[in-house]
């Protein structure tokens, strides 16, 4: 044990002083979210102001009816109308941008009004995104326009307005606030930081077992009177704390980004400041410690196995897209922490976290997920052991 | 007195597949006999020679010896330890260089040599006057606190030596010690292995440089396609050349094996 400290101190040493493992450690999720949240809020922000500031250049055919509706549109300042065209051409023009919408009447809307039936508006417009404002501010002028045609066919009809008002409903959301912000981010989270603790890990795990044997270096330590087990002990305590730390780093980082940035609204600063409960932290760095162990295993066996460094990284790099799918899965919703699923690596961390955030984790589940990473991560270290003891794989030549 | 003892030493690989494709070996052969049956003696307060062309199995019979390899059959005893029985022990006396010198950028040379002066147990008191001897011996106080990936290829050779050095080991083996160095390093090496000898310590070094052959070896064995084809001393060697020079006798040893 005296030796795995020995070799694990000059190893956090040696880590510590090579630039790519802080970079990935500490520079990219300390500074890369903070940066992203701010860049990305302030685009979507001042895009948002844009389009709901921008002057709508809209088509307009009313074939002789709804003059109203046109005057209105005429004295508004941020609407230019168009008229004069013809269907065809407007498929065109919203096409190649020069409209961004086109509204047309039928042609006899003004005698079914009188009639109190109803009438055909067409609206066109060129949207790819579920919530495009532009198609939104379209909808919401026809909407202001129906609900004055209707005010006005109940008003000619001597019918209180408030009849049609059946029922008047109060929401009462007894979630608590927590619970609701599980739910906003509580799959994110987990994605984010099981990302982080495998990039943070996997360059140390590269480098101290690929690296070393391409330097030449592990050989000379192999010489030492030093058990193959301490050494890989040493080794994968580096790895399995740079996971953990980069995982943290990669949170705190988040929670910098959120408070620094002043777009994001205050629902979501409250998710932070709640997840940052010493509980809350506690239970996800017991999921951390074997998660990262479990990923240390995997890495650093493959990185035994490899020739050379980069050969480590062309096996390990793809081994990401197998940690982000089931990280990913954890973010669908209805997906809930079971017996079942509470088995499968990567999807139980994603999981759990997302019901350590909701405080509805049970101890059953959450032993579940426990033994289910505790056994992986055993797994992995007993592989790296039989890897370690391969004369083929620690010697480059004979 | 007998400090290294190796009998009947073999040591196989598994052939790759263009190992496999090389002309001359046949198709059912799936192992390569890197080290085939050797047999020697190594004595303290002197210097053992292991010559052979590439491919011998010089580099395979140091690392067996060093316990980084296991042989397949034969024996292996360093002071009375077997080496396979009991490695921990046998490596405690072991000190182990090579040609390519094998450091850790990133640490400095004070920091190099204190982890493996750790990893051999060696007494903190112990540790701080066999470091200052050895920094004094090889002119490295200067560099000591250096980041050892901004030292020159010389440079790190010595701190090389210091690692190797820092727990005192009673045996040395040097892989062939002097590959890539300038003539000022390489002389500075061969002093060195002259002094650990002359301190009583055993020494065993690979090489295929002739001038080094003469100027350090008391016993010699020629090594050639993993068996020996001269196990003796120097002087005996020498003494029955039938060639003009020790290369030329070399050859004509090795032509000599294949007929």
């Amino acid at each position: 044990m005296k030796m795995a400290l020995t070799v694990f101190r000059k190893e956090m040493l040696d880590s510590l002083r090579d630039y790519r493992t802080l970079m990935v450690m500490i520079l990219i999720p300390l500074l890369l979210f903070p940066a992203l949240l701010m860049i990305s809020t302030r685009f979507v922000v001042a895009h948002e102001r844009k389009s709901w500031e921008k002057t709508i250049r809209l088509g307009l055919d009313t074939n002789g009816n709804a003059e109203d509706f046109r005057q209105k549109l005429l004295k508004r300042e941020d609407i230019r109308v168009y008229e004069g065209y013809r269907l065809h051409e407007i498929h065109v023009l919203i096409q190649k941008d020069s409209l961004d919408g086109y509204i047309e009447f039928e042609p006899d809307f003004d005698r079914k009004m009188r009639e109190l039936a109803p009438g055909r508006v067409g609206v066109y417009f060129r949207s790819t995104e579920e919530r495009d404002i532009m198609k939104k501010r379209l909808l919401m002028l026809l909407d202001e326009y129906e609900a004055d045609l209707r005010r006005d066919r109940l008003r000619r009809m001597h019918i209180d307005e408030t009849i049609l008002e059946v029922i008047r409903l109060n929401e009462w959301n007894i979630a608590t606030p927590k619970e609701r912000l599980a739910g906003a981010l509580g799959g994110f989270l987990p994605y984010l930081f099981i990302i982080f603790c495998f990039m943070g890990s996997m360059y140390p795990a590269i480098d101290l077992a690929a690296g070393e044997k391409e330097r030449g270096t592990l050989e000379t330590l192999l010489t030492s009177p030093v058990r193959k087990m301490d050494i890989l002990m040493g080794k994968f305590g580096v790895i399995t704390l740079t996971g953990v730390f980069s995982a943290l780093v990669s949170i705190l980082g988040l929670y910098i980004g959120i408070r620094q940035s002043r777009d994001i609204p205050r629902e979501i600063l409250d998710v932070v400041v709640h997840l940052l409960e010493w509980r809350s932290i506690g239970l996800l760095l017991s999921l951390l410690i074997p998660l990262t162990t479990f990923f240390a295993g995997c890495q650093l066996a493959m990185s035994i196995a490899a020739k050379s460094f980069k050969e480590a990284q062309n096996m390990i790099t793809p081994l990401m897209l197998v940690v982000i799918i089931p990280a990913f899965i954890g973010l669908l919703p209805g997906m809930r922490l079971q017996s079942g699923n509470a088995w499968i690596p990567v999807l139980n961390v994603s999981l759990a976290t997302k019901a350590i955030m909701g405080d509805h984790i049970t101890f059953g589940l959450f032993a579940e997920v426990y033994a289910s990473l505790i056994l992986l991560a055993v797994l992995g270290v007993w592989s790296c052991s039989v890897l370690f003891d391969r004369e083929s794989l620690l010697y480059a030549s004979g | 007195m007998v400090m290294i003892e190796v009998r009947d030493l073999k040591k196989t690989f598994r052939a790759g597949r263009q190992q496999r494709r090389q002309p001359g070996r046949g198709r059912g052969e799936k192992y390569i006999r890197a080290v085939d049956g050797i047999t020697f003696r190594c004595e303290p307060g002197r210097i053992f020679t292991l010559l052979g062309p590439n491919g011998a199995g010089k580099t395979t019979t140091l690392r067996l010896i060093a316990t980084l390899l296991k042989p397949v059959s034969g024996s292996i005893h360093i002071d009375g330890i077997d080496v396979v029985r009991d490695p921990m022990a046998a490596r405690r006396k072991l000190g182990f260089l090579t040609g390519s010198t094998r450091l850790y950028d990133r640490l400095t040379p004070h920091e190099l040599v204190k982890y493996y002066a750790d990893l051999h147990r060696v007494d903190r008191a112990v540790f701080r006057k066999r470091r200052d001897d050895l920094f004094s011996m090889l002119d490295m106080h200067e560099f000591a606190h250096t980041r050892i990936g901004k030292l020159s290829t010389g440079m790190k050779q010595k701190v090389s030596i210091a690692r190797t050095m820092i727990h005192d080991p009673q045996v040395m083996v040097f892989d062939e010690p002097t590959v890539g160095l300038d003539v000022i390093t390489s002389r500075a090496i061969v002093t060195l292995i002259r002094q650990v000898r002359d301190e009583g310590k055993t020494v065993i070094f690979s090489t295929h440089i002739m001038g080094e052959v003469s100027r350090l070896s008391d016993d010699l064995a020629v090594l050639h396609r993993g068996r020996l084809c001269y196990n003796g001393t120097y002087a005996d060697f020498a003494g029955r050349m039938q060639s003009a020079t020790l290369e030329e006798e070399f050859i004509r040893v090795l032509q000599e094996t294949d007929v």
